[in-house]
């Protein structure tokens, strides 16, 4: 891997990136442990790995995740036990030979009968946090519905339809999007089914002429309808257009292939 | 791998913050990561949700670029905060900023999920030493722009190469396959891609 002296800069890369695994990683670890010149590129190149990371588009953090964080917190215990979970041990100054063995016996009992108070309060505990979650999954249903309610009802929301752009206008998609919270509810009719490793991918076409923004992956069901609700998607972003691609199945990047479904917003919306 | 100055990416909390629009107050944001992260040592939630205000939108933002699916992305959310939370002694300073090693951990673990592939066996596998100077000239999301910037000047192919390894965790070859080009023509073009980026961001 180090090629005698020091490590390819394109093995370095894949160590930045975590790629590497057994051997291999022991290899570039204890080369770069005594190497500062392999040590200084890798740092290098991890330096501008994560700037790449820096360049995503920022999504805002859905509703509810806070809330669902915050109650792990109290629901899980750490790694390390709290204070109060630790044994007091009290020594006992006068031996007795002949009944030493009752406060042991009573200590056995009690703690036999603590483990299993203790098994008690952690399913308690368990099932509290499952609860706490399965409400707060609840509430976030609920503002979730709001919005997309609130969304449909919205009058300047933009209301497009998406027709084939080359064939007979047999497919068919309606987008109802709302650039100034970044919402969007797209719904696909008569779409053709699409081989395992391909899905259909909605982009939102920026009105400012930046890249597309990939808007949800979907694959239509047996009769051919598909929905995307609420995908995330940056607020204030303007749209020129939509369409729909046919992508790999876990999406892409960017459009890779011509739209079988396009639309603008007319004026006015 | 020791011999970095702490938060040697100079990112500030509030450039981080602001970029990832969480919601955090001025008050609050006046704690250094390194306070924070004392006092999440100690069991105090309260700091570390702060930690959670302040990083969860880049995250996230993170989770979902390599994701491509908000479910899953939010899955990755509450694993590596919660991961911070069980063991804050996994991050070390010296391994760059806590936002950079978030990041690189939340991009890794995505990549993981996305690839199938069994993950480093904790957070402290992961190789960073990000010194980069992101300075205070920073402010709300400038330093996104100069990357996003630099990585519109690459060409195409370099941009894309550097992409798929980035985002889909492609390796080389998977990437010369995907695109057609000869293996040497895509090591090439990662290894252009870097240089270019590295010279336009330290411009």
């Amino acid at each position: 891997m180090n090629g005698g002296t020091h490590i390819a800069q394109d093995d370095l890369a894949l160590y930045a990136m975590g790629d590497l695994r057994g051997e291999e990683l022991k290899q570039v670890r204890d080369h770069l442990q005594g190497c500062a010149e392999c040590r200084e590129e890798a740092r290098a190149i991890a330096e501008d790995l994560a700037a790449i990371g820096m360049s995503v588009e920022q999504h805002a953090v859905p509703a509810g995740a806070r809330q669902r964080f915050v109650e792990s917190l109290g629901g899980e215990a750490k790694t390390q036990s709290p204070k109060r979970a630790e044994t007091t041990v009290t020594p006992i100054s006068v031996a007795r030979p002949r009944t030493v063995w009752v406060p042991w016996a009573v200590a056995a009992v009690l703690a036999v009968g603590a483990a299993g108070l203790g098994v008690k309060v952690n399913t308690l505990r368990q099932q509290l946090h499952n609860q706490s979650r399965m409400l707060a999954q609840s509430q976030e249903e609920g503002v979730r519905s709001q919005r997309v309610l609130a969304l449909l009802r919205t009058p300047h929301a933009q209301r497009v339809t998406l027709t084939p752009a080359k064939t007979p206008a047999v497919p068919s998609g309606h987008t109802i999007y709302l650039a100034e919270r970044g919402e969007l509810i797209f719904q696909g009719s008569n779409l053709k089914s699409l081989p395992q490793d391909k899905a259909y991918e909605l982009w939102v076409i920026p009105a400012n002429g930046t890249a597309p923004i990939p808007a949800g992956v979907f694959r239509p069901d047996s009769s051919g309808d598909a929905s995307v609700v609420m995908p995330p998607l940056p607020p204030g972003v303007p749209a020129k257009a939509f369409a729909v691609t046919v992508e790999r199945a876990e999406g892409s990047a960017a459009p890779t292939s011509i739209p079988i479904l396009s639309g603008a917003p007319t004026q006015g919306e | 791998m020791t011999d970095f100055p702490d938060n040697p990416m100079g990112l500030s909390p509030r450039s981080i913050n602001d970029a990832s629009r969480s919601l955090r107050n001025d008050s609050e944001s006046s704690e250094s990561d390194d306070s924070l992260l004392r006092r999440v040592n100690e069991n105090d939630s309260i700091a570390m949700t702060k930690l959670f205000d302040r990083y969860a939108g880049m995250v996230y933002s993170v989770a979902v670029r390599v994701l491509r699916d908000a479910g899953r992305a939010e899955d990755l959310l509450q694993d590596v905060f919660f991961q911070l939370w069980r063991k804050p002694e996994s991050f070390v300073s010296s391994r760059g900023s806590l936002g950079a090693w978030l990041l690189v951990v939340t991009r890794n673990r995505a990549i993981d999920v996305l690839r199938r592939r069994r993950p480093m066996e904790s957070v402290d596998d992961y190789p960073l030493a990000s010194t980069i100077s992101f300075a205070s000239e920073v402010e709300q999301g400038a330093m996104m722009q100069k990357v996003r910037k630099a990585l519109a000047m690459l060409p195409s192919e370099q941009r894309n190469a550097l992409e798929l390894a980035y985002f889909e965790g492609l390796s080389q070859t998977e990437i010369s396959e995907r695109t057609g080009d000869p293996l040497g023509t895509v090591k090439t073009r990662m290894r252009l891609g870097l240089i270019s980026l590295r010279k336009a961001l330290q411009a």
